[in-house]
């Protein structure tokens, strides 16, 4: 091993060097920046992940090579996940720059942060050693416990980031002490070079298991699957909604784009103990199922339901990732699609709970009564979004799980397939309710909307000064007229209203015609399946 | 060629735009719409040229294995399912493809269709002017047309079965659409749930061929029908299932019930519906499928059986119906009857003829209804009389129509029937040919009755003051009676250009014009002979009707009543299907929703209420959960090792 080898394709990197430059800028711009004018820097970070997006395909494409002696890999997986986590950074700006000028402080720090935890991202689908992936989600993490903290004035943000600080720091320690037995055990960190070893012993120490318990606890913190799950709820209610939806979003898809490689290049190959892992993950997998749905199903808060969904949901994929094989993409396949296919519902959902929230500062399952009235494009997203994720035909939802659980089904987990049928159908009760909640319950009085959370000033600037909302103080519920019983909520702005429909025609396009983005995530597991 | 996918797919895109938007857009939507298919009838004649410039040698051509004619596919993979890897031949693992196919009969069926589409919804702007529901029209008349193009175009029975329940949908919104009043709604169910019941004959009649053939691709299954690889069992229950789909579609007896009591809906709807789409689409699939059909005798003479009856049925309750667009829905019924008559006696050619040209003398008749309607606001042909003193467009354009369905010659009529009339007669028994000479002879008749009462002999006064139709309307009407009375020659040997229809629409092999003489002549005395009948007895009032009236009360009164076939339905529903569902409502409500749902879904819940207390709010709990996770882990994993 040269030291030429370190450099010599360094060249590789440049959209990481190009994106990590970039943040800084923004970093820079917005010292000097008018605060009247700080969303331009959103705007800024847009165009500039687009174009870094765009780079990455034209210079990357093809490519299959590896950095710094075997620590980076840079192919058509690290490249189909850059670009992805690229494309949700994009569309999270573009949904949150509205929230950011009404409800946060320093907007330039916001979208710095932002490009950061995606440079996090693009680093966690790029490695295969183990140290270089724990520095990779640190950079992730660390990006996040500041942007969970965002709402400096509210004390729930406030509280939910010190929680995710402890319980994310205890992970940390948790996994850089497994990553150091395993090290302690067989000597290497590259993936490549486990899978060898272990291949080669014959009879490994007791400390290896408790080093891959420790490993695959802190990794299950990041992925928030059960048991390590108990932050989710809190930290997911308690930060700035559109920090919500990364977390919920960006920051699972990349825990799980580190975790398959992880798996895939160190584990998989080694078939006998991969059977071992099957077990193990097949038994969080169905926790994760069954504890998200089961305990989603009494939520009030809708950022609570949608932490315990994302749990149920990251059940259903473990169970995809449990079923990784050398001989069939089918598991890597469905794991991918599913990734991207649940990604886009979410993104429906929350750009529609956003816009929700800038208009009427309301975040209850109760406040979206009569929504359908109010503002009947938001609601027909969401309603959309939430068939979706329940899967149901002709949205991506159901065609995700349906390649994933044929996946698992195929691997001979029946059982598993069959929980993650019935946990979808138990899901789809709590989705319903809040349909229901839209579509029938009829509208709550104008008088008690916005007074809970403090941002009562910032609907009415969103408002525009409509009259139906200066009323808001004078009327009680019995001035009403029954026909003019609620109020139709302003227009949300372009961007989000774009970022929805995206989502939307996503949403459809993909559950009704697979095939293109199959292929193109059959490319991607095939790089990490097989090549490498 | 292969852009012929767009036809349907730029209506299909125009449907979420106009109910999303239309209530903002200019005309709300309804140009949308329009542009729409007028981009597929433009597209359709880029298809037709570059299959007629076609052959063997053009990619994706081929010479069809069934057919026997010049077939074009072109397909896409939609979605595999199965193990990956296995052979798709076998039931390891199928792949659903977005497939089109094109051949002459498709290729047929698109031009009708984008055609007369095209002219209803521009006749629609003066008929539905200022509906307030207007967007919703045209969303579900864009979506009805691109189902009904997807229907034809399908080059799989899967996407055909999918396409066909859409047409079946939006025959249902749109029939219903003036859904205030209560007519409308009845009329929608009572269309959605008679053809149900043939859909679900189709559907099963597709798994079947699915379940020995191992693929819904059509020219897979007609391949292997040819090739005999299927029992004459399973090639006969196959066909009778299909055809039942296309007698619930194409309103054969007995399911001939919803078609007249859909004319609740808007009348271009009936016109859409009777010219180019629902009903056509059961002829349509009887003729896709004549591989099937045509491998067994059993299900060819059904299929002509069933035919005649509704064929002959429905002309004879055509002739004693008050109501015009009662008259003209019993008629479309009968002339169905015809065509599927035909399919049976395997006059191919003749059936798809027959339905291009009753499609456009239809739609055209239609649309005359509807503009008599639009300005008399009467229906009932009782109390109208001359009304070509007050809307001579109309009444010109709606003759034209009504002399070419009634097989006056040289109009497009007088050539689809007689080719009809010489293939029953080659190859049925000679009780089909007479009964279907009466049949030709009643829809003339029934033809000069509504024309001949409404326009000619005495005006009826109370119409003083009714107006011709506006000019969206008369053009369309106009351009639709071009085709109606020119139709008939593409049956004619051009030499040099064209061979004829005969040549173009085949079924194996292709045939010239066929003139029977005695044929031709009988049925051209029959026709004329209506037509004066219908003159003297109803414009001129010069036979006394009411002596034959006496004579024949009791047929009548049977005719008039329709044959009790509603009646019947009625009272097994009553009877027999009400008690059933009583049973079955009980043990809904008692055993499946109290105990079956409630239960499992409150210890659901409460399972739910209760785990949500394991989430306490406290740090140092989640701390300490994960850490009795990590060693239940370990050890979990340790015992696995063992």
């Amino acid at each position: 091993m040269s030291t030429e080898n370190l450099t010599a394709n360094l060249y590789l990197l440049t959209p990481e060097f190009v994106l990590a430059g970039f943040a800084l800028l923004v970093f820079v711009l917005d010292l000097f920046m008018p605060d009247e004018r700080k969303d331009l820097l959103g705007w800024l970070s847009v165009l500039g992940l687009i174009g870094i997006a765009i780079l990455s395909i034209a210079m990357l494409v093809g490519v299959d090579e590896s950095l710094y002696n075997g620590l980076l890999a840079v192919d058509e997986y690290a490249l189909f996940f850059k670009v992805f986590f690229i494309g949700i950074g994009v569309f999270i700006i573009l949904s949150s720059i509205d929230y950011v000028r009404q409800h946060l402080n320093h907007p330039g720090e916001f979208y710095g942060l932002l490009l950061f935890s995606i440079l996090g991202m693009n680093l966690m689908a790029m490695s295969r050693e183990l140290l270089t992936a724990y520095i990779s989600l640190e950079l992730l993490s660390f990006s996040l416990y500041v942007m969970v903290a965002y709402a400096l004035g509210s004390p729930r943000s406030n509280e939910a980031s010190l929680k995710y600080i402890i319980v994310g720091s205890v992970s940390s320690a948790i996994l850089l002490y497994g990553i150091s037995m395993v090290y302690s055990t067989l000597g290497v960190t590259r993936f490549g070079d486990i899978s060898e070893e272990l291949k080669a012993a014959t009879d490994v120490s007791p400390a290896l298991w408790a080093g891959l318990a420790l490993i695959v606890a802190g990794l299950g913190f990041k992925l928030a699957a059960v048991p390590f799950h108990m932050w989710a709820p809190d930290v997911y209610e308690g930060a700035p909604l559109p920090v919500t939806a990364y977390l919920a979003i960006a920051s699972k898809a990349a825990a799980f784009a580190l975790v398959i490689r992880l798996l895939a290049e160190a584990f998989v190959p080694v078939a006998d103990r991969w059977d071992q892992w099957q077990i193990i993950l097949v038994v969080l997998a169905a926790l994760s199922m069954l504890v998200g749905n089961l305990v989603a199903l009494a939520q009030r808060n809708l950022k609570r339901l949608m932490a315990y969904s994302s749990v149920g949901h990251v059940g259903y994929i473990l169970a995809g990732v449990a079923v990784l094989s050398t001989d069939s993409l089918l598991g890597a396949n469905g794991v991918i699609f599913y990734l991207v296919g649940y990604s886009v519902t979410s993104m429906v959902v929350f750009a529609a709970l956003i816009a929700f929230f800038n208009a009427t500062g309301q975040e209850e399952i109760a406040d979206l009564a009569g929504l359908a009235d109010r503002q009947p494009f938001l609601a027909m997203a969401i309603a959309i979004g939430l068939f979706s994720l329940s899967g149901l035909p002709i949205f991506v939802g159901f065609t995700m799980k349906f390649y994933l659980f044929t996946a698992v089904a195929n691997e001979g987990f029946l059982w598993v397939a069959g929980l993650a049928i019935l946990t979808s159908l138990i899901s789809l009760y709590y989705y319903l309710q809040v349909i229901r909640q839209m579509y029938i319950q009829p509208a709550l009085a104008a008088s008690n909307e916005g007074d809970d959370h403090g941002s009562h000033v910032d609907a009415e600037d969103e408002a525009g000064g409509s009259g139906d909302n200066e009323d808001d103080h004078t009327h009680t519920p019995a001035h009403h007229d029954p026909a003019s019983d609620y109020v139709a909520l302003p227009r949300p702005s372009a961007a989000l209203i774009a970022v929805v429909f995206l989502g939307l025609v996503a949403t459809v396009g993909l559950g009704v015609y697979p095939a293109p983005l199959l292929e193109l995530v059959e490319s991607a597991s095939a790089a990490v399946m097989q090549g490498g | 060629m292969v852009w012929a996918w767009l036809i349907p797919v730029i209506s299909f895109a125009v449907v979420p735009l106009i109910i999303l938007f239309g209530k903002r857009l200019p005309g709300k939507g309804s140009p949308l719409a329009i542009l729409a298919i007028l981009a597929g009838f433009a597209i359709f004649w880029v298809v037709f040229a570059g299959f007629l410039s076609a052959g063997p040698e053009t990619e994706g051509c081929d010479i069809g294995v069934g057919t026997k004619v010049l077939t074009c596919n072109f397909q896409i993979t939609w979605f595999e399912a199965g193990i990956p890897g296995a052979d798709t031949s076998g039931f390891d693992r199928i792949e659903i493809a977005w497939g089109i196919t094109i051949d002459p009969l498709t290729v047929s069926m698109l031009g009708l269709a984008t055609f007369v589409a095209l002219m209803v919804q521009i006749y629609s702007l003066g008929y539905m002017h200022g509906d307030p529901r207007m967007d919703w029209y045209y969303a579900f008349h864009a979506l009805f047309i691109a189902s009904m193009l997807t229907l034809v175009l399908a080059d799989n029975f899967l996407l055909l079965y999918v396409a066909w329940e859409l047409v079946g949908l939006c025959s249902y919104l749109l029939i219903g659409f003036w859904h205030e009043r209560p007519e409308p709604r009845e009329a929608a169910k009572k269309a959605f749930i008679v053809t149900r019941i043939g859909d679900v004959g189709l559907l099963v009649g597709i798994l079947l061929l699915w379940s020995h053939v191992g693929s819904f691709s059509m020219s897979e299954t007609f391949a292997a029908v040819a090739g005999g690889e299927l029992s004459d069992g399973v090639v006969t229950a196959s066909a009778l299932l299909l055809f039942l789909g296309a007698m619930g579609k194409s309103a054969q007896f007995p399911f001939h019930v919803w078609l007249p009591d859909a004319m609740e809906g808007p009348t271009p709807v009936s016109a859409l519906i009777h010219a180019a789409t629902m009903v056509a689409a059961g002829v349509y699939l009887v003729a896709r499928a004549f591989p099937i059909f045509s491998a067994s005798d059993t299900a060819m003479l059904v299929v002509a059986t069933v035919g005649l009856i509704t064929a002959l049925g429905a002309a004879t309750i055509a002739l004693v119906a008050t109501d015009l667009k009662r008259i003209l829905a019993y008629s479309t019924i009968s002339h169905l009857g015809l065509m599927m008559l035909s399919l049976g006696a395997a006059g191919y050619t003749a059936a798809i003829f027959h339905l291009l040209a009753h499609g456009f003398a239809k739609a055209l008749l239609f649309l005359g209804a509807g503009s008599v309607m639009h300005s008399t606001e009467e229906l009932d042909v009782r109390k109208m009389g001359g009304l070509r003193k007050v809307m001579p467009v109309t009444a010109i354009l709606f003759s034209i129509g009504a002399l070419s369905l009634g097989g006056i010659p040289i109009l497009a009529g007088f050539w689809s029937k007689d080719e009809i009339l010489i293939a029953v007669n080659n190859h049925l028994n000679p009780v089909f040919i007479v009964l279907t000479l009466l049949t030709a002879f009643l829809s003339a008749l029934y033809m000069a009755r509504a024309m001949f009462i409404v326009f000619y002999g005495r005006f009826a006064e109370q119409f003083e003051h009714v107006h011709d139709a506006p000019p969206t309307m008369s053009i369309t009407m106009g351009l639709l009676a071009v085709f109606a009375v020119l139709f008939g020659l593409v049956a004619l040997n051009w030499p040099g250009a064209f061979d004829g229809i005969g040549y173009f629409i085949i079924y194996e092999k292709g045939h010239g014009l066929e003139f029977v003489i005695w044929l031709a002549a009988v049925s051209t005395v029959l026709a004329i002979g209506a037509f004066i009948y219908g003159y003297l007895a109803y414009a001129r009032k010069s036979v006394n009707l009411e002596g034959a009236r006496r004579k024949f009360a009791w047929p009548l009164k049977v005719a008039e009543g329709k044959y009790y076939v509603d009646e019947l339905y009625q009272w097994t529903i009553d009877r027999v299907v009400m008690s059933l569902s009583r049973f079955v409502a009980w043990v809904d409500r008692a055993l499946v929703n109290d105990v079956g749902i409630n239960g499992p879904g409150d210890v659901t819940r409460g399972l739910g209420e209760k785990l949500k207390y394991h989430v306490t709010g406290y740090v140092y709990s989640y701390v300490l959960v994960m850490a009795l996770g990590l060693v239940g882990l370990a050890i979990f994993w340790w015992l696995v090792s063992r």
